[in-house]
C-alpha cells in the first residue's frame, strides 16, 4: 500500500502515449490494431487505479474495465476479419492508402 | 426493473429484439426473395417509430438515471428511424442491382439504429462509449459490404483502423473525467461541478473533455480529423454512405450536445476558442477541397464535411449562455435539414450509378435536365439546399445558424460561414450547370422505392421551409434542460 | 522503497519495454508476441491493485482470446508480409514528436492534479470485490445496462465478423 496513485497514471499515460505512436507509424494495419489494444490497455489501467484509490466500494471503475475487454474483444474480432478479407484480396496488409496522417 | 425503467427502454429493446428475431427469420427466406427481409426490417422500424411517437412528449429516467428519455432523445430517435427507413428504402432495389442481396445488411443496419438511439438517451459515459461501439462496429462492416471489392473493403478497413484509433480517445477521456469527478453519470457530474470543489482537478476534467471532443470529431468529420471521411464515403456501398452520412453525423453530434451541454456548460466556455477554431476550419478545407472533386461521392463526401462544421458552429454559440437554448434548437434543426438534403441527394446519385462504381463521375450527370427532368429537377433542388438558397430548407437552417451565431456574439464566425457558403455555391451550382447545360445520355435507374424516396426528400426539402416555425418549435421543445 | 514499489517498477518496466517493442519491432509475429508480454505485465498491475478478478480476465480474455487472436492473424497473412520492406512510414518521426507531446502534457497535468500523490486506503473489511462486481453487473440500478448492451454488440460484431470472412460464393 505504499504507490502513490501518480504511478499508475503516468504508466498509463506513457502506454496511451507509445499506443497512438505505434498507431501513427507503423504502415502494416495489423500492427495499427497492435497500438489500439495498447492504447485500451492504458484506459484500463487508469479505470482499475481509479477504482481502487478512488472508493473501493463502489464498483464503477472495474464494471467500466469489464465493458472495455468486451468492446476491445468486439473491436479485435471485426478488425481483424475485415483485415484477412482485404489481405485474401490483394495479398497484403500493408496499408499505404490508410496514411492516417495523410492531410 | 421498475415501470420507469421499462418506459425509457421500450423503443430500444423492441428494436433490438426485432434485428434478433430478424437474424433469425431470414434463414428461412430463400435467396432472390430478400425483399421480405427489406420489408420486415421497414415494418421493424415503423414500429419502433410508433412507440416512440407514442411516448412522445413524456420524460423519464431509467438503470439508475443511465438512460434518459425526454424531448431530444424523442426528437433524435425519429431522426435516425427516418434515416433508418429511407435506408432501408434505397438499399432494396440498390442490393438487388449490384448483386449484394443479403439478409445481414438489414439487421445490422438495425443494430446500428440501436447504437444511435442509444446515444441519443444515454446520460451516463460508459452508456455513451458503449453506444458510440454499438453504432459504429455495424458500420464498419456495412462499409465493407460490397466485399469482394476491393474498395469497399478498403473502406470498410480504413473506417475500422480509425474508428477504433478515435475509440480510444473518447474512452481515454472518459476515465480522465471519471477520475476527477468519481462518476460516470452526467447528471452525478454536473453536481459535482456545481458544488465547484474540484480545484485544479478541473484541469483534468478539461483535458478528458477535450479528449473526448477530439475523438467525437473524427465519427462527425471535422477537420483535421476527416482524412477518412472522402475514401471511405466513396467506397462504401451508397446507401451505406448516405445512412453513416447522415445517422453517423447525427449521433456524434447527440453525444457531442448531451456531454458538454448537459454535463459540462461551464467547461464549453472554456473550450468555446477550441470549437471555434474547429469549425471555422471545417467549413474552410471542406468546402475548399470540394471544389476540385469531379467524383461526385468525393464531393458530396467534402460536403458532409463542410456541413459538420456549419453545426459545429452553433456549440460553439452554446459557450454565450444568452443564446444557449437557440443554439441547440438550431442545430437540431440543421440537422433535419442535413439529413432530408443528404439522404435526396444521394439517392439522386444512386439512380446514376452503375456496377463496379461507374457513373460516378459528375461528368456522367451530363444531359440529366433533358433525359430525366424529375430526377434533375430533385437534385437541383437538393443543391440548392445545400448551398442555402431558397426555395429550400438549407436556407432556413442556415438562417438560424447564422442567426444564432450572430446574436451569441460570434460574428466573425458567421461570416466565415457566409463566405464559405458562397464558395460552396461554385462546386453545388456546377452540378446544376452540367445536368441543363451540357450534353449527354445518362441512364437513370427507375426503380420504384429509390424514385420514391428522391420525390419524398425533394418535396421534405421545399415544403418543410414554409413551416420552419412549426419544426424550430419542436428543435426548441427538445432543448435539454 | 518498499517491496511493492520495487515490483511495480520492474512491472512498469516490463508493460512499457513490451509495449516500445510491439510499435517497434520488424517482425509482426514478434510484435505481437511481445503484446502478450505487455498484457501480461498488466494483469500483475491489477493483481498489485487487487482487482482479482480484472487480473483473471486480463489473463483469459485478453491474453488467452484477443493476443491469440493476433498470432492467428499474423500467421495467416505471414507469407506476403514476411519483413519486406518499410515497418514504419517515413514520417514516423512526426507521430514520435506527437506522442511525446502528449505523453509530456498528461504527465504535466497528473503532477498537477491534488491528491495524485495519495495512498490508497486499505480495502473496506469485508468486501468481496467478485461479489461487488457481480451484484453490480446484474442490478438495475448499476450496471445491467451496459452490461446487457455489450452483449448485443458481441452479437452485432459477431454477425459482421461471419459476414466479412466468410467466403463468398463468387470466391
Amino acid at each position: 500500500m505504499s504507490i502513490p496513485l501518480s504511478w499508475y497514471l503516468i504508466l498509463a499515460a506513457a502506454l496511451f502515449a507509445i499506443g497512438l505512436f505505434g498507431v501513427l507509424s507503423r504502415r502494416n494495419a495489423i500492427a495499427i490494431l497492435l497500438g489500439v489494444e495498447l492504447m485500451l490497455n492504458a484506459v484500463n489501467i487508469n479505470l482499475a487505479a481509479f477504482w481502487r484509490y478512488l472508493d473501493p466500494a463502489q464498483m464503477a471503475g472495474q464494471a467500466f474495465a469489464v465493458i472495455v475487454f468486451a468492446v476491445a474483444a468486439a473491436e479485435v474480432a471485426v478488425g481483424l476479419a475485415l483485415i484477412i478479407s482485404v489481405y485474401r484480396r490483394r495479398k497484403t496488409v500493408v496499408a499505404d492508402e490508410i496514411d492516417l496522417m495523410k492531410w | 426493473m421498475t415501470q420507469s425503467d421499462l418506459i425509457t427502454i421500450l423503443p430500444l429493446l423492441a428494436l433490438v429484439v426485432w434485428a434478433c428475431a430478424l437474424l433469425l427469420v431470414d434463414l428461412f427466406i430463400p435467396k432472390g426473395r430478400k425483399g421480405w427481409t427489406a420489408l420486415l426490417a421497414a415494418a421493424g422500424l415503423a414500429l419502433t417509430m410508433g412507440l416512440t411517437l407514442a411516448q412522445a412528449g413524456r420524460e423519464a429516467s431509467g438503470f439508475g438515471g443511465m438512460l434518459r428519455l425526454d424531448g431530444f432523445s424523442t426528437f433524435l430517435n425519429v431522426l435516425f428511424l427516418g434515416s433508418g427507413l429511407l435506408g432501408v428504402a434505397v438499399a432494396y432495389g440498390y442490393l438487388k442491382r449490384m448483386d449484394l442481396e443479403r439478409g445481414e445488411f438489414y439487421s445490422l443496419l438495425l443494430f446500428s439504429i440501436t447504437g444511435m438511439m442509444l446515444m441519443a438517451q444515454a446520460a451516463d459515459l460508459i452508456v455513451i462509449f458503449l453506444a458510440l461501439e454499438l453504432l459504429s462496429i455495424p458500420l464498419y462492416v456495412l462499409a465493407a459490404f460490397a466485399r469482394p471489392r476491393a474498395d469497399s473493403e478498403e473502406a470498410g478497413l480504413k473506417y475500422f483502423l480509425l474508428g477504433a484509433f478515435s475509440t480510444g480517445f473518447v474512452v481515454y477521456g472518459i476515465t480522465l473525467v471519471f477520475g476527477a469527478t468519481g462518476t460516470t453519470s452526467l447528471a452525478k457530474i454536473v453536481e459535482v461541478l456545481a458544488a465547484g470543489s474540484l480545484g485544479t482537478g478541473s484541469l483534468l476534467l478539461t483535458i478528458g473533455a477535450a479528449l473526448i471532443l477530439v475523438g467525437f470529431s473524427f465519427k462527425v468529420a471535422a477537420v483535421p480529423f476527416h482524412m477518412w471521411t472522402p475514401d471511405v464515403y466513396q467506397g462504401a456501398p451508397t446507401p451505406v454512405t448516405a445512412f453513416m452520412s447522415v445517422g453517423a453525423k447525427a449521433a456524434g453530434f447527440a453525444a457531442l450536445m448531451r456531454i458538454f451541454v448537459m454535463a459540462f456548460p461551464s467547461l464549453s466556455a472554456d473550450l468555446t476558442p477550441v470549437l471555434w477554431a474547429l469549425a471555422a476550419l471545417t467549413m474552410f478545407i471542406g468546402n475548399i477541397i470540394a471544389i476540385s472533386q469531379t467524383n461526385i461521392k468525393r464531393m458530396l463526401a467534402y460536403s458532409s464535411i463542410a456541413h459538420a462544421g456549419y453545426i459545429l458552429m452553433a456549440l460553439v454559440a452554446y459557450g454565450n449562455p444568452a443564446v444557449a437554448a437557440d443554439s441547440v434548437a438550431s442545430a437540431l434543426f440543421y440537422l433535419v435539414a442535413y439529413a432530408v438534403t443528404s439522404f435526396g441527394a444521394w439517392s439522386v446519385v444512386m439512380s446514376l450509378e452503375k456496377p463496379d462504381a461507374k457513373g460516378l463521375e459528375i461528368n456522367d450527370f451530363a444531359g440529366l435536365g433533358r433525359r430525366n427532368p424529375l430526377l434533375a429537377a430533385a437534385m437541383t433542388i437538393f443543391m440548392l439546399s445545400f448551398t442555402g438558397m431558397p426555395p429550400t430548407l438549407g436556407l432556413v437552417g442556415k438562417f438560424f445558424l447564422f442567426r444564432t451565431a450572430i446574436e451569441g456574439g460570434f460574428i466573425g464566425l458567421a461570416i466565415i460561414g457566409v463566405l464559405t457558403s458562397l464558395i460552396s455555391a461554385y462546386y453545388y451550382l456546377r452540378v446544376v450547370v452540367t445536368m441543363y447545360m451540357r450534353e449527354g445520355e445518362p441512364q437513370a435507374e427507375g426503380e420504384y422505392w429509390l424514385t420514391f424516396t428522391t420525390v419524398v426528400t425533394a418535396l421534405a426539402t421545399v415544403v418543410l421551409q414554409f413551416l420552419p416555425a412549426a419544426l424550430f418549435a419542436l428543435a426548441a421543445g427538445a432543448v435539454l434542460k | 522503497m518498499t517491496a511493492e514499489q520495487i515490483l511495480f517498477l520492474l512491472t512498469g518496466a516490463l508493460i512499457l519495454g513490451s509495449a516500445l517493442m510491439v510499435v517497434a519491432t520488424r517482425k509482426l509475429l514478434h510484435a505481437a508476441l511481445w503484446l502478450v508480454a505487455a498484457l501480461f505485465g498488466v494483469a500483475i498491475l491489477y493483481a498489485i491493485l487487487q482487482a482479482s478478478f480484472l487480473a483473471v480476465v486480463q489473463v483469459v480474455v485478453y491474453i488467452g482470446a484477443i493476443a491469440i487472436l493476433f498470432i492467428f492473424a499474423v500467421m495467416l497473412t505471414r507469407r506476403e508480409m514476411r519483413d519486406q520492406g518499410q515497418q514504419t512510414r517515413t514520417n514516423w518521426w512526426i507521430a514520435a514528436l506527437l506522442g511525446l507531446l502528449i505523453l509530456a502534457g498528461l504527465v504535466f497535468l497528473i503532477l498537477a492534479v491534488p491528491g495524485a500523490d495519495r495512498l490508497p486506503a486499505a480495502l473496506p473489511e469485508g468486501l468481496d470485490t467478485v461479489r461487488a462486481l457481480g451484484n453490480a453487473l446484474v442490478s438495475p440500478e448499476a450496471y445491467v445496462l451496459p452490461f446487457e448492451v455489450a452483449s448485443v454488440l458481441l452479437l452485432a460484431a459477431l454477425v459482421g465478423a461471419v459476414y466479412i470472412a466468410s467466403v463468398g460464393k463468387k470466391d
